[in-house]
């Protein structure tokens, strides 16, 4: 049966005079993953990778629609359990196969994963009381309360294969290592490849640190087959270089060039290239807690961050289509709310916020601070689009209507751990949508924290607004969509008007390839060879 | 000055003056030299009078315009500006930019070549003066600084301190210190053992007496003259410590970042954005390189 096949391909190879690279893909990414280990740390580069090794229960298509993967159905009892069907016949890259023992192995690997970031991945799985295998290909998940989008949020949670680890009868008893008897394994050990078995479309080759990341074809997989049969993903940081190695030949695709550089391949025969509108919204996240507050100076020592009308004041001295077409080049779309227009739960109509200086310098004024006041805005230099660039033209903006903002960029390797222990107070953010949902943006970062923190992690403006978390605590374990929607819609009005976030635009991303390919563009960003076909 | 009174007792006057008029002739004589020289001059006086110049402040955001950013030399900008050398990403007037990212070069060079000179003068001065456990103790830590790549050290530093004009100078008194300490060391051990130190120990003057106004004149000529090409690679080394993004703020940008900004856009064709700040740090460099190569030459100097 196999060498039909072979000799159709061959014959069609030799039809289409295809070149011999055809076989093979060379990808230029602009931010690197920083591990192999699909647990490590919940970061699209590194969630993009780990979908090329790995399969999850579900998945997420190019808008950012659940479809079935490993799993091939699944329901809701009306309340906290739900239940997967997995799929039948499905083989690990070592031959192993897929049954439910491998889904809990997993769950439990994150969290029993000693070297994770941030708990990546436990904030999903730390919220299973209880997951259990009926049958070898049937497994029930019990929440602590109602998860209307846990299918979503599966759909990042990697499948690892149990055969790697020695263990017993395998259950979700995680006070007793849910009966594996090995040592659960840590970042470094996926690196070399043993333990990067996964069912996905390709096998894990090699990884060298800043240099490559080398994938083959899992001929295993059971889906249908890719056509590459060897993907190289090489991180290039900056956009110049990345854009001459496309120029001169040496990548198929490249992420990101600047948007500004797109025209020298529009009319260029021998490239394309896609825009894709992201779900990722950049904001400025302002203290509003602390008096007074480490990066603002005043003239009464107060914070005036914490006055709703200098928040107002500050969003409307902004000109976001300014930032857009002049730094941005064009590819983005300005943020009124904190996930794009038309994905669940988001308001149809948010209100614009037009740029309007003289009406900031008026609220300044009837908040007490007509001369203004100082403030440093911290921002990252390499991990959002043009962030740096971003952040200081913000700075013109406010240091026009008085007041007087001074930028520090550094990179995220500094900035997320400083941000994380709250020493600034206006601080740049980007966030897009893990599950296609405007919960993922409210019960993140202006949520206060519960005393599990799954949420509130990152609300460290220290935003207070107790009918804003009645709103969004009840609406993430509202299972009705409809009533769920409408409450996210009332609690998304809320951060607006509260002002403490100060949404600017969301990101597009672009690609650009050769032009004997096609590129099918992804909302959350994904760089994935699977989005790469020949062209027809 | 200094010179011609403390020597006294060993050089006598008329070599010092044929030693100047020597020099002097040698610069006469290269155009090259001279060149530099009125170079180096025009570019201080550019800094110094930067404000006055500059069509545009580019340290106050209030006076930058995001709608004139990346617009070519020559262009107009929205408020009647005419931007003779184009403007970078901000909207900054790169003129401007430039004016005020030689007087940051300047500053850095300058101030922190100083620093270093004095704590490496003192720290040689010492050593050579007092030998034995002082001596091996400063010169290990100045083995130790040594040991390592100058942009190395500085980089962490900033890294863990952070950004800014005066972490930048800090940075890089901590890294130049130590070739001055080595250097005056040496001159002032040579000196020690001359006789005239001799007497003054026999004579009984005081230790510090003998070291600030024997010792310190008659060895730090050579250290001063090494110090003028010190200066060029203080001002690189700010250069590159900003072109890696640890160095000045980016609202007060300098030549090195400058360039570092306009980096990005070579590919798109906006080549103004580095390629103007590129030359003024080039031209600045080579002359500060250019003098102090020839004050080394003349004075027969070894560093």
């Amino acid at each position: 049966m196999r060498n039909p096949i072979i000799y159709a391909f061959v014959a069609g190879t030799c039809l289409l005079s295809a070149p011999a690279w055809a076989q093979s893909l060379k990808i230029a990414l602009s931010s690197e993953p920083t591990a192999i280990d699909p647990h490590y740390h919940d970061l699209s580069p590194n969630n993009a990778l780990a979908m090329h090794i790995f399969d999850s229960l579900t998945k997420q298509d190019e808008k950012q629609k659940v479809l079935p993967s490993l799993a091939t159905s699944w329901e809701n009892d009306g309340k906290n359990r739900w239940t997967f069907k997995l799929r039948q016949g499905v083989t690990f890259s070592n031959g192993q196969p897929f049954t439910a023992d491998d889904v809990v192995f997993s769950f439990c690997r994150t969290l029993k994963n000693e070297t994770a970031i941030a708990g990546s991945f436990a904030d999903i799985t730390g919220n299973f009381t209880a997951v259990e295998a009926p049958d070898s290909h049937t497994i029930v998940i019990t929440t602590k309360a109602p998860d209307p989008v846990l299918p979503n949020f599966l759909s990042g949670v990697a499948i690892l294969s149990a055969s790697t680890l020695p263990h017993g009868k395998l259950t979700f008893d995680v006070a007793n290592n849910c009966g594996v008897t090995g040592k659960w394994p840590v970042v470094g050990d996926f690196n070399d490849g043993k333990l990067a078995i996964g069912t996905g479309p390709y096998k894990f080759k090699s990884y060298t640190k800043g240099t490559s990341i080398e994938l083959e074809r899992n001929d295993k997989h059971w889906g249908p087959a890719e056509p590459w049969a060897n993907v190289t993903f090489v991180p290039v940081p900056n956009a110049g270089p990345r854009l001459a190695g496309l120029l001169a030949g040496d990548y198929d695709v490249i992420e990101n060039p600047a948007a500004r550089d797109v025209s020298r391949i529009k009319d260029d025969k021998r490239f394309g290239y896609v825009i894709t509108p992201s779900t990722r919204v950049i904001y400025f996240q302002l203290d509003v807690e602390r008096e007074p507050s480490p990066f603002v100076k005043t003239e009464n020592g107060k914070n005036p961050l914490k006055d709703p009308r200098v928040r107002k004041a500050m969003s409307l001295a902004i000109d976001r289509d300014a930032i857009i077409k002049r730094i941005m080049d064009g590819a983005a779309e300005p943020a009124y709310q904190f996930l794009p227009t038309g994905m669940f739960g988001t308001l149809p109509n948010p209100p614009k916020i037009s740029y309007d200086p003289a009406a900031a310098k008026k609220l300044l004024a009837e908040a007490g601070y007509p001369n203004g006041f100082q403030v440093t805005l911290a921002t990252t230099n390499d991990r959002y689009i043009n962030d740096s660039q971003i952040t200081q033209a913000v700075a013109q903006y406010l240091t026009q209507v008085g007041i007087r903002a001074d930028v520090d960029a550094m990179a995220r390797a500094i900035y997320f751990p400083r941000r994380s222990k709250k020493e600034f107070s206006v601080a740049i953010g980007g966030w897009g949508s893990t599950s296609g949902e405007a919960s993922s943006f409210l019960k993140q970062w202006p949520a206060t924290p519960d005393e599990a923190k799954t949420i509130g992690g990152s609300n460290y403006g220290g935003y207070l607004d107790p009918e804003f978390d009645k709103l969004i605590r009840t609406a993430i374990v509202t299972l009705d969509d409809a009533k769920r929607s409408e409450l996210l819609q009332q609690a998304g009005t809320k951060v607006i008007e509260g002002g403490a976030f100060i949404p600017l635009h969301f990101e597009s991303s672009v690609w650009a390839y050769k032009s004997n390919l096609t590129y099918l563009g992804r909302a959350d960003q994904f760089t994935m060879a699977m989005q790469v076909k020949p062209a027809k | 000055m200094i010179l011609s009174k403390s020597v006294a007792p060993t050089v006598p006057d008329y070599a010092d003056t044929s030693l100047r008029k020597r020099v002097l002739r040698r610069i006469k004589n290269r155009p090259t030299t001279r060149g530099a020289i009125v170079l180096l001059g025009i570019l201080l006086l550019l800094a110094l009078f930067a404000p006055f110049i500059a069509p545009q402040n580019p340290h106050d955001l209030a006076s930058l315009s995001v709608m004139d950013n990346r617009l070519e030399p020559g262009s107009q900008g929205m408020t009647g500006i005419t931007y003779w050398l184009g403007t970078d990403a901000q909207g900054r007037d790169m003129l401007s930019a430039i004016l005020y990212g030689l007087r940051t070069s300047l500053l850095v060079g300058l101030t922190s070549t100083a620093g270093a000179l004095a704590i490496g003068v003192l720290a040689g001065l010492v050593a050579a003066q007092f030998g034995g456990a002082v001596d091996a103790a400063i010169m290990r830590i100045v083995d130790f600084m040594l040991g390592f790549p100058s942009i190395l050290i500085a980089l962490v530093l900033l890294a863990s301190i952070g950004r800014g004009v005066d972490k930048v100078i800090i940075a890089i008194i901590l890294v130049q210190w130590a070739q001055y300490a080595r250097l005056m060391r040496a001159a002032a051990l040579v000196e020690r053992r001359k006789e005239y130190i001799e007497a003054a120990v026999n004579f009984g003057l005081p230790t510090r007496h003998i070291m600030l106004k024997h010792l310190l004149p008659n060895s730090i000529g050579s250290v001063l003259v090494i110090s003028t090409i010190s200066i060029a690679s203080a001002i690189t080394l700010e250069a590159t410590l900003s072109f890696l993004g640890v160095g000045v703020p980016v609202t007060q940008p300098s030549l090195g970042l400058l360039i570092a900004n306009g980096f990005e856009f070579l590919l798109s064709g906006e080549y103004w954005i580095a390629a103007f700040p590129g030359i003024a740090l080039v031209l600045l460099i080579m002359s500060l390189n250019l003098v102090g190569e020839r004050l080394r030459r003349s004075f027969n100097v070894r560093g």
